[in-house]
Formats: structure tokens, sequence, C-alpha cells
């Protein structure tokens, strides 16, 4: 059986590691708790003990790599039987009714599997054996050399483009802040996405009067129930999901010669934390009250804060919310989570005076009034559709017809 | 009945040639990882020796190897992070072989930010207010952020090892070290970092017996975290 060996979580803080020397190389026999790589982060340098006894099969990352915690470094084929089956050194090898050398290195393979290696060009110790106790047969090695015979497979890139960067000469008073790996990863983002979608914007001015209501009558038993305070998010949580059902080109992807739209409904919130910036989806959005989605943000946020999120809770989202909080300022035009085609932005949400039809007459009227921003993907989306989307989240707010 | 074990035992080793002290700590790690010792912090000064990391640049060595050894000074390839190092008498080198999965202690940057504060417990307990770099490694006296030609003054460096949770390397605290010895070197790979000592911070106010109170200093604080 094949083991796989992980870069462990080094800490709270540490997301990822540099492979710096390996200690061990494919064929070798490890004991249990003998080092297998030195990784470095920053000023540590972290030695991994193998957690089994084998035979290391392969090296899955090459030195000067940087990993992510939980990624696979090497696969050890467990168990010592070869090696218990090697005579002592002591002793001739004298036994030719045993086929397999007295190696440590070698895997068992039959004598015929080892003629077809050599013919083939295919490494014994990449075979997976079928043979009694693992054993490499002719069949396991033409079944290997088929397999890598096939033309690799194309590997989606992980790093779609480089951070721009620049030569700078410190000026006295400059602070130089390094960069952590989640900024990296933020960056890298950022650019990919401006790179791959033309950003549109489009902004709705949103009455919040009805909302303001709803939520000032059920804040109070709200808070008594669920023990937590109700904030104006899941509104527009709500509303969106409702628009975007109606509006399936918003909730979309661009692949290669198509344009998917999606049936599920997982909306990603855009939270700020100590670290920076994390998107929590909150899946099957439709599917949730307005109380339900209510604690499903309240949850995320909350765990987003304390680095408590499983990697499963970002993944996933269709389309993203962004929720700048009380200093969200007038409007602002996010940019898009990409493989989505559209974010919305959040603005505060100011009482300001607009003009109303009372009684037949226009009248200056005091209102509270948020801006909602909707930056779209203009290759995916037309205008026409986009617009008629943010318009709907509007009327959705402004009927302000929720059911807790 | 067997004594009662101590969850710290620091030994005092005095002046010790780097390359036996990495010796001494691979046998205590081992023997730390079989359980057939407690953790140690061993507590010595070596002979002048510049250590270069697995960081190193060989343009943050300042002369050339040949003419650091016709001084006297040993050059050692360490396996360990970090970059260039000069340790010589004077300084204070602590090397904890501590079981940190044994203790639920599983992070090492927090351990890193461990030794920092112990570090600047035992200065303070030494009438030296030290504090922190965000973004460096060890421990620095001074006013003011990282920048060019005003970077705080470096009171000890920190580089950490860890096998299986065993750490080793540790830190290099300039008690009363002569400072031109860093002349030879730039430290940690950052231009302009001014080297200081315990000795030199604290002017007029040296006690007479500053090495054997620094080495009492750091021994209480770690045994106050550790012991």
């Amino acid at each position: 059986m094949s083991v796989e060996v992980e870069l462990p979580a080094l800490g709270e803080s540490v997301l990822e590691g540099t492979v710096a020397v390996w200690l061990v190389k494919p064929g070798d026999r490890v004991e249990v708790d003998q080092p297998l790589v030195e990784v470095t982060t920053d000023k540590v340098d972290a030695e991994l003990p193998s957690p089994v006894a084998g035979v290391v099969e392969a090296l899955l990352a090459a030195e000067g790599d940087t990993v992510a915690v939980g990624t696979p470094l090497l696969r050890i084929a467990e168990g010592g039987e070869h090696v218990s089956a090697a005579p002592p050194s002591s002793e001739p090898a004298a036994a030719p009714s045993v086929a397999e050398p007295a190696s440590d290195v070698e895997p068992r393979a039959t004598p015929l599997a080892r003629r077809a290696a050599a013919d083939q060009g295919v490494e014994l110790a990449e075979v997976e054996g079928t043979g009694a106790r693992q054993r490499v047969l002719r069949g396991d090695v033409e079944r290997q050399a088929a397999r890598n015979s096939e033309p690799p497979r194309p590997v989606a890139s992980s790093t779609p483009s480089r951070v721009p960067t620049f030569q700078y000469s410190l000026q006295p008073g400059d602070q130089l802040v390094p960069l952590t790996p989640l900024r990296r990863l933020v960056a890298e983002h950022m650019v990919f996405s401006k790179q791959t979608s033309p950003h549109v914007g489009t902004v709705a001015e949103v009455d919040m009067s009805g909302v303001a209501r709803v939520r000032d009558a059920q804040k109070r038993a709200f808070e008594r129930t669920e023990g937590f305070a109700l904030s104006y998010l899941p509104f527009i949580l709500h509303a969106t999901v409702r628009a975007l059902r109606e509006h399936p080109r918003l909730n979309a992807s661009m692949l290669e010669d198509a344009i998917v739209e999606k049936k599920a409904l997982h909306v990603g919130i855009a939270v700020e934390t100590e670290k920076g910036l994390v998107v929590p989806v909150v899946r099957d959005a439709d599917r949730l009250s307005l109380a339900g989605l209510a604690s499903a943000v309240e949850d995320l946020a909350a765990r987003a804060r304390t680095k408590k999120l499983s990697p499963d809770e970002l993944k996933g989202g269709t389309f993203t919310i962004s929720n700048p909080g009380r200093h969200g300022n007038l409007y602002g035009f996010a940019i898009i989570n990409q493989p989505q085609v559209a974010i919305l932005r959040m603005g505060e949400i100011v009482k300001r005076p607009v003009v109303r039809e009372l009684d037949g007459e226009d009248a200056i009227v005091v209102r509270p009034i948020m801006h909602l921003a909707l930056s779209y993907d203009h290759r995916v989306v037309d205008g026409s559709p986009a617009n008629a989307f943010l318009y709907r989240i509007r009327e959705l707010l402004e009927e302000a017809e929720f059911d807790l | 009945m067997a004594a009662p074990c101590p969850r710290l035992l620091v030994e005092d080793l005095g002046r010790v040639p780097y390359a036996e002290a990495l010796a001494l700590q691979e046998a205590a790690l081992t023997a730390r990882r079989r359980g057939e010792r407690p953790d140690t912090l061993f507590l010595l000064e070596h002979p002048p020796v510049v250590t270069l990391g697995r960081g190193s640049r060989k343009g943050h060595l300042r002369d050339s190897p040949e003419a650091l050894r016709a001084r006297g000074v040993e050059i050692f390839e360490a396996r360990r992070g970090g970059d260039v190092t000069y340790h010589g008498p004077g300084q204070l080198v602590g090397y904890p072989v501590l079981d940190l999965s044994a203790r639920g202690e599983r992070d090492l940057h927090a351990y890193l930010r461990s030794l920092e504060d112990l570090l600047i417990t035992a200065l303070a307990a030494l009438g030296l207010p030290a504090r922190t770099v965000p973004g460096y490694t060890g421990v620095f006296v001074g006013e003011g952020e990282a920048r060019p030609g005003h970077f705080p003054r470096k009171l000890a460096s920190i580089g950490v090892g860890v096998r299986g949770w065993v750490t080793w390397h540790g830190f290099a605290l300039n008690v009363d070290v002569q400072l031109e010895a860093f002349e030879a070197i730039v430290p940690c790979g950052l231009e302009g970092v001014e080297m200081t000592s315990v000795e030199r911070e604290l002017g007029a106010g040296v006690p007479a017996d500053l090495p054997a109170r620094a080495r009492e200093a750091v021994r209480a604080s770690f045994l106050s975290r550790y012991g």
C-alpha cells in the first residue's frame, strides 16, 4: 500500500513551505521517523520524518518548490517485505529458485517483469505490483508502459499571471511589509481577473425604507431567538438570489467555446479579516429563508475571522457579494471573483433627501439610501440584462417582501 | 524511586566549538525523540565562527573566507535557514531541544515568537527594554520601524530548526561580545543592520558580572515558560 506524505500544518500562520533539500530519493528504503525532506518557512527549517517504513516510490515536489500545507510531497510504498526477503549479507545469495535479487532498493518483480521493464524503459519503482505480496508481474509493467506512452494531460495553470513588480530604491521613512501568502494569492487573482474579463459597472440607488422597517420590526425577536443581530446583508443576499434565479446569465462562467449558466446558486460573501480578504460561500443560497441566510452569513463570517473555515467553504461560489461594511462610502466597483461573471458591492446606507410623490405632489423626503454597484463581465453579459438584473434587485429590496 | 523528571533541563556548557555543539544537539535531539531525555536548553558560547545558513548569499560576507580563517575565524556551513551569522566570545548562545508535539504546541512560528518573547523578558530583567520588529526575526532595541539608515539595533539573532517537532538551533544574544567582530559579516542579510550588545546598550549601568547575570536571566525566563 502506498502512503502519500503531505506538507503538515506547521503553525497557525504558516500556509506554505519551500522544499529545501530532499534527504531521500526514489527507491530508497526508509524507516519510521527517518527524516525525508527539509522544508523551510521563514527562519524555520523543518525536517519531516517518515510516518511509515517502506520504499520511496516517487518525489512529488522539486527542491525549491513552494507548496501549500496539505500538498503531497512524496509517495512511500509501505512495508518492508522485500527487505526481509533479502538474505542476510553474511550469507551468499545461493538460492537460485528465489528470483528476486537480494537488494533493498529494487522492488520485488518476476524475471519476466524485469526483462519487460528493461525492454520498455519502465522504472520498476513506479509500477504497482499486483502479484503476491505486491510482486510486480509482466502485465503490471505493460500496463505502466501503456500509461507512460499516453500524451500528458493538459495541466490547468495554477498561476495564470504574475504580479507585475518594479524596482524601487528605498527612501528614508519607507516601510517594507513582507508579502504574506494570502496577499500574494489575492494580488495574482486581481490581476488575472482584470486581464480576463472586461469589467463594466452599473449602479442602482436603492431606497432601503422597506427593508429598514422589516429589519426594525424583526430585530428584537431575531436577536432573542437567533442570538445575533440581524444585519442588512441577508436582505441584499435574499433579493440577489431571487434576481439571479430570474437572470441565470449572471450566475454563469465562460468556458472555451460556451457559456455555462449554473443551476446551483452558491453566493460568496467577501469578508475582511485581519489576515486579508476571504470569501466564504453560502451554499444553495436560494433554498434558505431570510433567517437561514442570516445564520449562514453570521456563521461563516465569525469563522472567517477566527480562521476556522475549511478550504471547501471558500470554494465553488457562483456569484459574489462584497460588503465593505460601515465605511463602504457611496459606491465602488469590485473586481470579479473568477470564474464568476459578476460581483455586487454594497455601499453605505445613509439618510438622503429624495423626491417622492405624496398626494399627487412632488415632495422632498428623507429616506435611507444605499447604492448597489454591479461589476459584470462584458464578454458574457450584455448591458441590458445586467441592468435589468440590478434593477430587479432594487425592486425586490424596495418591495421588501421577505419571509423570515 | 526515580527522581521527578524536570520538564526542562538547563545545561550550562561553557565554551564549545560550533561543530561540537552541533553534534551535541543532534544527539540530544535523537534522544529526545526517543523519549530518552527531557527537554533541554543548552547554554554556551562559541569560539569565533561564521555560519552560513541555507539562505546565505556570498555577498553577505564582507571578507573572503581565507581572510577570515587567517584571523582565526572558523567558517561553517550550517544546515539551517537564515543567512550569515557570527558567533563568538561574549555572546550567549542558547540551543533549546524541545519536543513541541509533546507540549501540544505544534506551531513553528509561535515557537519563534516565543523565543523572542523569552529573550525580551530576560533583557527586561537586566534593565534593558527590547522589542521585536514586525516582519523580522530577532530581538532589537531602539525606536522606529525598519528603514534604511534607521534600522533598530539588533541584540539577538534567532534561527530555528525542527525535526519531527523537536527543535534545535536557537538564539544568540550579544551580551558583551566584541562588536567589531560583526564587521566581518553583514548580519542576517540585512544591509545596514547595526549590531549592538547588552553591554553597549546599558552603558554606564553595566554590572561587573554581566555575563553571569545574563545567563541567569535567560535561564529564569525559559524555566518560567518551559520548565
